[in-house]
Formats: structure tokens, C-alpha cells, sequence
């Protein structure tokens, strides 16, 4: 802590007179929306400024923007993490990166950058990945706030924080704010793990990721986009074998640009451009910096409100659509009592007598609110197929061609288990 | 190129011209807008009141895109609170000095290719002289943050004057509640992407090579595989022409039609698994609720431009290459040449088929839409020789292609609509709460007036203020007592929270206005972060 409050050989600034001017009017007093609990006055600015902690995962496009507005709202103790380095494609909304600064890992240059230019805030980075840190590390912050383009970090920290809640000790619930970006929309919300809707209870509203049947990409090509999946999916291991494409390296999206290219004009298909290959492969959102300046802002409006109780948190989603006008709605969205993580029940299936445990394998990948990519099923004294270890694999393997019905009574459950996700589903098998 | 010819990544990347830096640099944002979007921005100069908190994140969202050029307008020097809470200023090293000149370099920083500058002047000075006030319509577009209601009476005035001036956003903000309006003359938006109405593929209205396709098709004898990929396009159009030979020309109207077309649908349908005939009759409502021209494109061929019913379109007329286009729109609808409907986008969704038939589709709608762009043209030229010359092409390309959803709209003054008591009185029975919000910050604006300070501010001001701009008749939603709360509570205060998400929407309408792409928000935007929404008055 004292080591890094001074910087560059000068010692920590104390708070100028008038510096939080604006924020201590709110502060200071409540309004007729606030509640009784609030603590006016030097109780909740000593909270907010000298003991609240912070985290903030993610330092992208919704990072860098949390991590400012976090600063001059007057947290002073913000952990950031963050596995990825500065790409120059960041550079039209990610404000705390220069093109100097490519190549180098995020969480550390905003870091930096937050310091410089807010006195007096302590930013601790951690350049790696969520999955690294154990429960004792998410046990110290009092909120936590996420900027995140993946699906699967989000489940990964919303099942932890979850896990995390223990009746007994209320400082072991810790608030969850989630932002998320797609162009000129967005959402925030706020999660209170095990009390409110977690993000696993709202897996299908999710878009769809579009996926195109193998069929057409291997033998009736239309679009530009099904000559690239072919490149990607079908000729890269055909003619590289085990090589692992790298969708961030120029050279390999050249060679699938020219070879979808090809294969788009033998079969007289036009529209495949660099762009589009690039797009294709790396599943592209696009960003810019206005909606992410939004949605951020609304996630720290949401983090200063639940630090102070200066008014009342949302309740508990936010979502903007900036296309036609300005469009937003607010609601309540509901906890799921089958919610693998948060729910405590098992969720219902009904299948038919004649599935296989492939079949069963190939809907918890597909169904919305599902969406488990290598799940492994067990019940309380059996293995029904493992996706690991290798030997287990093999041994379990004979069972995906038998049918659920020979493995399975009807009304049993099934728990469902991945490696990348810290939950178990459990599933009550119903026969129709 | 056979499989056995696929290259090594060596020989295929000397050959790949890959994007340069720029291209690279706004990928992302290139995916919404295209090089027309980021030209328009590039192109654009504007004006900023205030170096606020505020203001700057507006500024920090249109440089990183890379807006062409900014002028940061503000007499104030940096205190200690906007050292607080400006992310724009050096911190307390800041302090004492012109805020415009300190917020300027570290807003140029985030991209190296805008221009920007600081003017250390107060608005009313330029809008004092003609030179100032020539100089504040020379921008493309001017935004003002809590700017005093006199100076701010002046300025929408003067940028009313004039259909030729531009847009001014006025943007009012106070602890967590703020709103914020675009005063305009006309937008007139080429490419919306609202994507609510897909352009008419034609299928009652079939063109030649369309027609010649579906009538060919020897849907007894055919081979199962061809059968089975038949584009849905195709079946429709075959069935149409069926239809109305059977019909007397008619197309299915009531219920019990459409459910006997798509009883035809399924009736050619050999097997249960061909997917092409589920599309054909998933899309049989192209049959039926397709009109030639949407209404709101009709709407729009009797819109007089701003500048007169009858005055012939000008250089001076604004948005005169919009409007000539409109009027070829309607000749084109109206012409014998034409198909008596919008010309085809061209535009082909994707569909169960294999590829040769997708392919040879693709052609006979590129084809016929390159014919009916030539008229179009052709038309435009005839219409308005004077200004057909000067129509960029690319321009004309855009507006053919999204010719069933183009859009006009027509703006009003700053503060028309607060004066206007039964509209007023009528919004705060249906919308209460965005209302009272809008009316307790106009009526926070006429207290800051007249101590900016803030010392003339109290619930009873803000409620006696209300009370005289509706009537002295007109009860008041409970919802004013929540809106004058929070201002009472903080009405000088500008929160970082509140400015960053006022800031991206403000940025947000700021990048609609310029690119004419995506549909700006027509009335006033209220943002209330206590409850978190936002909604719309006035419109
Ligand atoms: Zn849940």
C-alpha cells in the first residue's frame, strides 16, 4: 500500500479542499428517494474513500471507462484484472492506451494511467486470468464490478461469487455489477448472488451465436461467410493438421482470406473481404467508445450507490437500445428456482425413451439456457460418460450410443459437470 | 481451386494487400457506419460551450472515433472541484489555469489525427457581433453543457434563424438527473439501420427474368434433388402466378385465402423434409402484406422541402441532394418504365437452396436492380437537371438500396415545447415522471440564472418555478416532488457517473447527426440515475 501510494518518487496527495465539491452534495444529504439507513456526511465519504474495496474485471472498453469514473467518484482502493495485451484495434475506445502502449498488457498500462492522472487512487492490477485467483482473493473486495466480452469469464465469476455466500456472514455477499456492449446497445445490471437473478438465471437471453450447418459450408456455399467457415473449420486442420489456428495473427487470417477467396470464386460467390474473414473467425462485436462510456457509467452509478446507500441501487436489469432514438427499459428480471447456480432445483427435461446419451450430450450444448460446451454426466452411483481423464473417457465412451432409458428410471436425476464452469447441474430425466 | 492447390501461408500472405493502420485503428466502429460514416465524421467541425465534465466526455467519445475537429469554447478557469471531477484536467496542477486551454491537449492525445482548439471567450462575446456569430455557424455542429438560459436563449435563437445553420444539442445536468435535446431543422437519414421493414423481394411484382424462372419449372418431373432446392423466392412467385390465374388476377385477401395459398405451398411439397417449402410458406406473408411503397415512404413524396412547396431545389436548399432523390423516388413509383413499387435493393437473404440456384438468384436481383438503378437515375435527371450533376453516386447508390426505409424528420426550437401548456399538461398525465423531470430542470435553470451558485435554489422555488411555467391550475404528479428533491439536494453538482453517461449519449446523437446514419432521438432525452431510465418528452 505505501509503496505504490507514491509515485514517482512523490508522496501520496491528500484530498485538496473542495476536491469532491460535486460528489459531497450528494453525500452531504439524501434525497426523497433515499433511504433511512443512509449515513450522511463524514461516515460514508471515510466508507466510500478509506475502506471500500473494489474490483474491477475486465480493463477493455468497459474497463478503461470504470476504472475513471470509479476514481473520481472517490474509490481510492481498485483491483483491476485483465489477461489481455493492447491490440491497435482497442485504440478507438479504450482511452487509457496510446499507440505506444501496444502490445502491452492491459490491466497494468490503465493502471498506470488512472494513477497519473487521479491523485491518490490506488490501482492494483493483475495481469492474468480470473480463473487464477482462489476465494480468498474475491473474499476482500466489497463489490465487484465486470466489463467483459466472454460469456464464459461471466458464468466462471457469477458461479464463484455465488459459491461464495455463506448465510452465517454477510460480509461474504458481494454485489456483482455486469455491463456488456454490442454497437449502439447495451445492458447493466446488478446481481446480489443468491438473493437476486444471477447472470446464469438470464443465459438465454442471450443472442444466438449464428451457426452455420456443416452441410452447407461443405457443399452448398452461398454467403461470403461460408466459403471463411469453410477455410477455418474445414481446410486449416485438413491442411495444417494439429497447428492451432491463431485468429489474432495477420498471417494466418491472410492465408483464410485467400482461401475462402478461392473457393468463392469457383463457386461464383461474391463479398469475401479481409474484413469479413476477420470478423467471421474472431466472432467481432463492434464497439465504440459512446455506449461503452454509457453502460459503464451506469454500472459505477450503480457501484457509488450501493457503497454509499446515497439512493436506491437498480433493481436489478438496465437495457439501452440506441438505434431508432434513445430507447431503455428497466426491469426486474426474475430469479429462476431451476437456475443450476443459484436455483437449488433440478431442472426439468423431458426426453424420449429412445435418446442416446449422445443425443442428451448434443442438446445441453445446444439449449439456450444451457449452453454447456464439454459437459460430463454422472448420477450418485454411476459414471455415464466422462470427457476426462483420458482413461475415464474411454471407459464411459461405450455408453454414448446406449439410450438415457437402459441408463436412467424415469424421474432420476443426472448431474451434469464442465470443467470451465465451478457448478454442477442437475437434471430431473423425465421419459415422454 | 481444388483442394490440392491450397497454398501455404507464405504464398498467401505475399499476395494480401492487409489493412493499414487507420483501417485497422476503427475496425470496430467501421462495422456500424462503413467509410461513408467515418468521412462524415472526419469531415465535421464542432463546437463545444464549456469545459465541463460534461462536455469533455462528450469530446473524449467523438475524438476517439476521430470527429475532424473540435474547438473547445469557455471563459472559466479551473477550480479546485472541477479538478475533483474532470478527467480531462491535470488534477490540482490544473487549478487556476483556462480550463479549455488545460482540457484540450489531454483530449487531442486519444487520437492524434483530430484537430482541436481552445477559445477563452464567453459565448455571449460572440454572440455579440456578427464576426462571433458568423463564426458559431460556420460549425457542422454545436453542443452546450448547463449553459446560463440567457446565453442560451440567444444561441438557440440565432441557430434557428437560418434552415441552412446548424444543429445545437443543449445539454442540462444535476446530480443524477439530466436531459438533453437536438435542435434541428431537418435529418434526413439514407440509412437508418432500424432493419424493421426487409426491402420487398418483388414477389407479387415479379420482374421478367423472375417470372420466366417460375413459370419454367416442371414442378411434376423435376429431379428430387433440384426439388428440394427450389429457392423459396421462386416457389412464392410460381404459386402467385398460379393464384391469380385462378383468381381473376386477385392476390389472397382474407383468412381463409391466405390459409388456402399456403395450403398450396404445402401441397407441392413432395417430402416432409424439404426445407426450402417450410421458407416458402414461413415467407408467404410477402404474398399479402407487401405494399409497393410503405406508407411512410408515400408520406414522404408529399413532404415540401423547408424551403418552400413550390421554391425549385437549390444549392441553398438544405439536404438538396436528399431531396431530389426523393422526388426521383416518386417519379419512379409513379413512372410506366418502373414497376410501379420501389426499386429493387438488390439484397438477397439467405435460403434453403444449393448454391448454383442461389447464385443464378443472386444475378437476375443484382441485374434487375443495376436496370432499375439506370432508371432511377435516368428519372433523377429528368426531375431536377440543375441538381442531378452534383448527386454524389455513391450517395444515390445508398439511398436506392435503402429506399424502403429512408427517413425524414423534422425538428423543432429549443424550449417550443415547455411553452406550449396543453401539450405540456397532457404529457404529465401519460409520461408523470419524465415529465416532471424535464420541467423541474428548466425550472433549476431560470433559479441558476439567477444565482448561479445555487443559493436561490430550495424545493419551494423549484415547485412555486413548476407551478408558474404549467399553470396555476394544473395539479402536479407526485413524481415532481422525487425530481425537485434531487435538485434541491445537489443542484450545482455534476457527478462523474452521471456526466460519463450523459456524455456517451449526447456523443452518441452527436455521431447520428453527422453520419445521417441510425435515427436521432426527436424530443427531449431524460436520464434519471436514482431509479436508473431514461424516456422522452416533447417529442
Ligand atoms: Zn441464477
Amino acid at each position: 500500500m505505501a509503496a505504490a501510494a507514491v509515485l514517482d518518487g512523490t508522496p501520496a496527495v491528500v484530498d485538496w479542499p473542495d476536491r469532491y465539491h460535486h460528489v459531497d452534495q450528494i453525500l452531504d444529504k439524501p434525497g426523497p428517494r433515499t433511504d433511512p439507513s443512509f449515513l450522511a456526511g463524514n461516515e460514508v465519504k471515510d466508507f466510500l474513500r478509506n475502506k471500500c474495496k473494489i474490483l474491477v474485471i475486465g480493463a477493455g472498453g468497459l474497463g478503461c471507462e470504470i476504472l475513471a469514473n470509479l476514481a473520481l467518484s472517490g474509490f481510492k482502493d481498485i483491483h483491476v484484472i485483465d489477461m489481455d495485451t493492447i491490440d491497435i484495434s482497442n485504440l478507438n475506445r479504450q482511452f487509457l492506451f496510446r499507440p505506444k502502449d501496444v502490445g502491452k498488457p492491459k490491466a497494468i498500462v490503465a493502471a498506470e494511467f488512472i494513477m497519473k492522472r487521479v491523485p491518490g487512487v490506488i490501482v492494483s492490477p493483475y495481469y492474468g486470468k480470473i480463473q487464477d485467483k482462489d476465494d480468498d482473493y474475491y473474499m476482500q473486495f466489497n463489490l465487484v464490478i465486470c466489463g467483459l466480452d466472454s460469456v464464459e469469464a461471466r458464468r466462471w465469476i457469477n458461479a464463484t461469487l455465488v459459491n461464495l455466500v455463506d448465510p452465517e456472514n454477510p460480509e461474504s455477499l458481494k454485489p456483482l455489477i455486469d455491463g456488456g456492449t454490442e454497437g449502439f446497445k447495451g445492458q447493466a445490471r446488478v446481481i446480489l448472488p443468491t438473493v437476486s437473478s444471477c447472470y446464469e438465471c438470464s443465459l438465454d437471453m442471450l443472442n444466438k451465436p449464428t451457426a452455420f450447418p456443416i452441410c452447407t459450408i461443405a457443399n452448398t456455399p452461398r454467403l461470403p461467410e461460408h466459403c471463411i467457415e469453410w477455410a477455418s473449420v474445414l481446410e486449416w486442420p485438413r491442411v495444417f493438421g494439429d497447428k492451432k489456428l491463431d485468429t489474432d495473427d495477420p498471417e494466418h487470417i491472410s492465408w483464410l482470406y485467400t482461401t475462402a477467396s478461392a473457393r468463392a470464386k469457383e463457386f461464383k460467390i461474391e463479398g469475401v473481404t479481409w474484413s469479413l474473414t476477420q470478423g467471421v473467425v474472431k466472432n467481432i462485436i463492434p464497439a465504440i467508445a459512446s455506449t461503452n462510456a454509457i453502460i459503464a457509467a451506469s454500472c459505477c452509478n450503480e457501484a457509488f450507490k450501493i457503497a454509499t446507500s446515497s439512493a436506491a441501487y437498480l433493481n436489478n436489469y438496465f437495457m439501452l437500445i440506441g438505434v431508432d432514438g434513445v430507447y431503455s427499459y428497466t426491469f426486474e428480471h426474475e430469479k429462476r428456482d431451476d437456475c443450476p447456480v443459484c436455483g437449488g432445483e433440478a431442472l426439468d427435461i423431458s426426453i424420449s425413451k429412445e435418446w442416446t446419451v449422445d443425443r442428451l450430450i448434443e442438446m445441453l450444448i445446444e439449449k439456450q439456457d444451457i449452453q454447456i460446451k464439454k459437459p460430463s454426466l454422472s448420477t450418485t452411483t454411476k459414471q455415464i460418460y466422462f470427457q476426462a481423464p483420458p482413461q475415464l473417457e474411454e471407459l464411459t465412451r461405450p455408453n454414448l450410443e446406449k439410450k438415457v432409458s437402459e441408463l436412467i428410471e424415469d424421474g432420476d436425476h443426472i448431474t451434469v459437470t464442465a470443467s470451465t464452469l465451478p457448478f454442477n447441474l442437475t437434471l430431473r430425466i423425465k421419459y415422454v | 481451386m481444388s483442394t490440392d492447390e491450397s497454398q501455404d501461408i507464405d504464398s498467401a500472405t505475399t499476395a494480401v494487400q492487409q489493412p493499414d493502420n487507420k483501417t485497422r485503428r476503427y475496425d470496430r466502429q467501421l462495422r456500424l457506419w462503413a467509410a461513408s460514416g467515418q468521412n462524415a465524421l472526419e469531415s465535421a467541425r464542432i463546437l463545444v460551450l464549456s469545459a465541463s465534465a460534461t462536455s469533455n466526455a462528450v469530446l473524449k467519445n467523438l475524438v476517439l472515433p476521430g470527429i475532424g475537429h473540435f474547438t473547445l469554447l469557455d471563459p472559466a478557469t479551473v477550480s479546485a472541484a472541477d479538478a475533483g471531477n474532470n478527467f480531462f484536467l491535470a488534477g490540482p496542477a490544473s487549478v487556476g489555469k483556462p480550463r479549455a486551454a488545460e482540457a484540450v491537449p489531454l483530449l487531442r492525445e486519444l487520437n492524434e489525427s483530430v484537430q482541436g482548439d481552445a477559445v477563452i471567450k464567453h459565448v455571449d462575446d460572440l454572440l455579440a457581433d456578427d464576426d462571433g456569430r458568423a463564426y458559431i455557424r460556420g460549425f457542422s455542429l454545436v453542443i452546450a453543457h448547463n449553459l446560463p438560459t440567457s446565453s442560451l436563449d440567444s444561441l438557440s435563437r440565432l441557430l434557428w434563424e437560418d434552415i441552412g445553420d446548424p444543429p445545437l444539442i443543449v445539454v442540462r445536468s444535476a446530480g443524477f438527473l439530466a436531459d438533453f435535446f437536438i435542435q434541428f431543422h431537418e435529418q434526413c437519414i439514407s440509412q437508418p439501420h432500424t432493419d424493421e421493414t426487409p426491402p420487398s423481394l418483388r414477389i407479387t411484382r415479379p420482374f421478367p427474368a423472375l417470372l420466366e424462372w417460375a413459370r419454367e419449372l416442371d414442378l411434376d418431373n423435376m429431379d428430387p434433388t433440384d426439388h428440394g432446392h427450389i429457392p423459396f423466392v421462386v416457389i412464392l412467385v410460381r404459386i402467385v402466378d398460379d393464384w391469380r390465374r385462378e383468381h381473376g388476377g386477385a392476390l389472397p385477401a382474407t383468412s381463409t385465402e391466405k390459409q388456402a395459398f399456403k395450403a398450396a405451398v404445402r401441397a407441392l411439397r413432395r417430402k416432409p423434409d424439404e426445407e426450402n417449402f417450410d421458407e416458402a410458406e414461413a415467407q408467404a406473408w410477402r404474398v399479402w402484406a407487401e405494399p409497393a411503397v410503405p406508407s411512410d415512404i408515400a408520406a414522404l413524396f408529399t413532404l415540401p422541402p423547408l424551403s418552400g412547396a413550390d421554391a425549385p431545389l437549390s444549392e441553398t436548399t438544405p439536404n438538396t441532394a436528399f431531396h431530389a432523390l426523393l422526388r426521383a423516388l416518386a417519379a419512379f413509383v409513379r413512372s410506366e418504365r418502373g414497376p410501379g413499387a420501389l426499386p429493387l435493393s438488390g439484397a438477397l437473404p439467405d435460403m434453403r437452396t444449393d448454391t448454383t440456384s442461389y447464385v443464378r438468384l443472386q444475378t437476375i436481383y443484382k441485374d434487375r436492380a443495376r436496370v432499375e438503378k439506370a432508371l432511377f437515375g435516368a428519372l433523377l435527371a429528368e426531375e431536377c437537371p440543375d441538381v442531378a450533376p452534383h448527386v454524389d453516386p455513391e450517395e444515390l447508390d445508398t439511398f436506392v438500396k435503402n429506399a424502403h426505409h429512408v427517413r425524414v424528420l423534422r425538428g423543432r426550437r429549443w424550449g417550443a415545447w415547455a411553452a406550449d401548456r396543453a401539450a405540456v399538461a397532457s404529457s404529465l398525465e401519460m409520461v408523470p415522471r419524465e415529465t416532471a423531470t424535464h420541467l423541474a430542470l428548466n425550472a433549476l435553470s431560470t433559479l441558476l440564472n439567477e444565482g448561479p451558485d445555487g443559493s436561490k435554489v430550495s424545493a419551494e422555488a423549484l415547485t412555486e418555478e413548476v407551478q408558474k411555467v404549467v399553470g396555476e391550475g394544473v395539479a402536479l404528479p407526485s413524481e415532481t416532488e422525487d425530481a425537485i428533491g434531487e435538485l434541491a439536494r445537489a443542484p450545482t453538482a455534476e457527478l462523474p457517473n452521471t456526466a460519463a453517461f450523459v456524455g456517451g449519449l449526447v456523443a452518441q446523437e452527436a455521431i447520428k447527426m453527422i453520419t445521417r446514419q441510425y435515427v436521432p432521438v426527436d424530443g427531449y432525452c431524460v436520464v434519471d440515475l436514482v431509479d436508473s431510465w431514461t424516456g422522452l418528452v416533447g417529442r
